[in-house]
């Protein structure tokens, strides 16, 4: 188990390292170095050429191009992430104090969105072909087809601006001290989010949930005369979870980048938000951090994945 | 044994009336056309199939339809609520919503259905040849598609929009690069179950070559899932452009789409005041997106025997 686990950890390095690379290619490609973001365009039209130049060299813009990487990959590991050209404030503390809006927002949404999910997606499953599996059917289906914005709009329209029981958008104010102070902002946001992860999960937990109850175990529990609630609950659906807690925690990691478009509608000023501010104004190392950040979160959460499969599933060869 | 608690759907029963009905010879066996038979009863299948021919159709014939240029600006028009003359109102420099409506339909799909179609051109192809052959192609590509699979889809699709540039072929090719991934693995996968079929080994005692097996005899038995997939992935690019567009980093804002025009509903005032501007495109997205994913769900229940549970 160990020199599984240690053996799935060492795959993500190389990974890491080529995907750090790509990004940091990629936005090689952008016109403009850091020089010309440094000074403004009419000074340095007056510049001499040989100035910038010096300037260039001093800050190792001239190195050849895998040197720069690897100064920059290594400033990295070191926790040096750079600076946003916008505000000149480091890269670290804006990640920083960001995280925790977002991390707050996503975590209520997918704990609501994985209770809610798996149990609907059970009930429509061992009702299957009933009008309450219909109805959930098409709910779910709705929830995935109506955008995440669209809905979020309703959202702010019917609950802020008509009915006025919620604020528009925003976390923190000023005047603000204790949590319930600032808990009306969270409710929106976090139940438009859950509800649209809730339609992929239920659909999910329902067809893994049929899929469990069509295994032979299943039989072998009704002929042992078990009652019915006991064959669905404690044999079909503990098995069905395991499926569905597998898709969430594929989802953990997406919840950083994924709730861009609602921290977007509802100001919630958290990375996702950032991430849209420093793409529009083309504020690349910060664009490029929070990429990194975010392929990060996704590697490591495979890999808790893969070892929580392996754990559950004997089947899973270690070898 | 095998019948306790066994219930009937009303898709297991009709699907078996189609059998009883074709075991009597009233009606043909081949296998395209029990899929389609499979497919037109399932009613929200082809409710779906109604609501995207509707769209579709409106957008081709947008020409007909509409009174108005989508582009075209009206200033003593602004900001009409609906009327006899404007249906769907105007917007705030008095170009007409529904013909916006109409002819935006035309780029969002195109840039939905274009994206998933190149995806699936790209995967499916290096899919099926990598998942034939194996072996040092293979290790790459998944290798590849595992690193674009690393990063959350909207992270990925802004990181490209951020070097590429904002345009609306640049979005296109965004999203074939980010969908391609999927498409692979799939095509993969089938393949290598296909590939140990006994067909295959008498094609190759035939002496036929790689590429004629495997895209002309293997992919034709991995068509059902791939379709599947095409009309998913479909639905999952016409809702990303409407958000990048409604965020404003998506076609550029000259071009009517359906996320363009949501883009003004980010003022609070027009959200409040001006329904008609945000309203109804949201639901014509809605509903074709709906549209799509039923048809995907009916395609998926009609190829695959074992997703019927």
């Amino acid at each position: 188990m160990l020199s599984y686990a240690i053996r799935r950890m060492l795959i993500l390095i190389p990974m890491l390292i080529v995907i750090s690379f790509f990004i940091y290619s990629g936005l090689e490609l952008m016109p403009g170095d850091a020089v010309s973001y440094m000074i403004d365009p009419e000074a340095a039209a007056e510049l001499a050429p040989e100035k910038l130049d010096a300037l260039r060299d001093s800050l190792g813009l001239n190195d050849p191009f895998i040197l720069r990487y690897f100064k920059w990959f290594g400033g990295v590991l070191k926790g040096d992430f750079g600076y946003s050209l916008s505000s000149g404030v480091p890269i670290r503390d804006i990640v920083f104090d960001r995280l925790p809006a977002t991390l707050e927002l996503s975590f209520i949404a997918l704990v609501l969105s994985t209770m809610f999910g798996s149990i609907l997606g059970f009930i429509s499953a061992i009702r299957k072909g009933s009008i309450a599996d219909n109805t959930l059917t098409v709910v779910g289906m709705l929830g995935v087809s109506v955008p995440q914005f669209v809905f979020g709009l309703v959202a702010i329209l019917i609950f802020a601006l008509k009915l006025k029981w919620l604020p528009v958008g925003g976390r923190l104010m000023p005047e603000y001290i204790t949590y319930w102070d600032r808990f009306p902002h969270i409710i929106m946001p976090a139940l438009v989010l859950a509800a649209t992860m809730t339609a992929g999960v239920m659909r999910y937990s329902r067809s893994s949930m049929l899929d469990s109850m069509n295994k032979e175990y299943i039989k072998t529990a009704r002929s042992k005369g078990l009652p019915e609630w006991r064959v669905n609950l404690v044999h079909g659906f503990r098995v069905a979870l395991t499926p569905v807690i597998v898709l969430v925690g594929f989802r953990l990691p997406t919840l950083i980048g994924g709730a861009v478009v609602i921290e977007q509608i509802f100001q919630w000023p958290g990375i996702g938000n950032e991430f849209i501010t420093a793409v529009r104004g083309q504020n690349f190392p910060l664009v490029m951090m929070i990429a990194l950040f975010s392929v990060f979160a996704v590697l490591i959460a495979s890999f808790l994945v893969d070892l929580f499969t392996a754990i559950l599933d004997p089947r899973v060869k270690l070898g | 044994m095998e019948n306790i608690k066994k219930k009937n759907t009303r898709l297991d029963r009709s699907f078996d009336k189609l059998r009883a009905r074709e075991e009597a010879g009233l009606i043909k066996k081949s296998n395209m056309n029990r899929q389609l038979r499979k497919m037109l009863n399932n009613k929200l299948a082809v409710a779906g199939l109604i609501i995207f021919s509707i769209i579709v159709l409106a957008s081709i014939f947008a020409p007909l339809i509409c009174k108005y240029d989508p582009l075209m600006i009206n200033l003593k028009e602004v900001l009409k609520a609906p009327s006899v003359d404007h249906i769907l109102g105007t917007d705030r420099v008095g170009r007409d919503i529904f013909s916006r409506i109409v002819f935006g339909g035309r780029v969002s799909i195109l840039v939905g259905l274009g994206s998933a179609l190149g995806a699936a051109l790209v995967g499916v192809s290096l899919g099926c040849y990598a998942g034939y052959k194996g072996g040092f192609i293979d290790g790459i590509f998944l290798r590849l598609s595992e690193i674009f699979m690393a990063f959350p889809q909207i992270i990925l699709v802004l990181l490209l929009v951020s070097i590429l540039g904002q345009s609306l072929m640049n979005l296109i090719v965004i999203f074939i690069i980010t969908g391609w991934g999927p498409m692979y693995r799939m095509a993969r996968a089938k393949m290598l179950s296909l590939r140990e079929e006994e067909y295959v080994q008498a094609l190759k005692s035939f002496g036929l070559n790689t590429f004629t097996i495997c895209y002309k005899h293997i992919l034709p038995n991995a068509l059902g899932p791939i379709m599947v997939n095409i009309t998913l992935s479909t639905a999952m690019f016409i809702l990303q452009e409407a958000a990048l567009s409604f965020l404003g980093l998506g076609v550029p804002l000259n071009i009517a789409t359906w996320g363009n025009i949501l883009n003004a509903a980010q003022e609070l005032r027009i959200l409040q005041e001006n329904w008609w501007m945000w309203l109804p495109v949201g639901i014509v997205i809605s509903l074709f997106v709906l549209s799509v994913n039923f048809i995907g769900d009916g395609l998926r229940d009609s190829t695959d025997p074992s997703q019927q549970g």
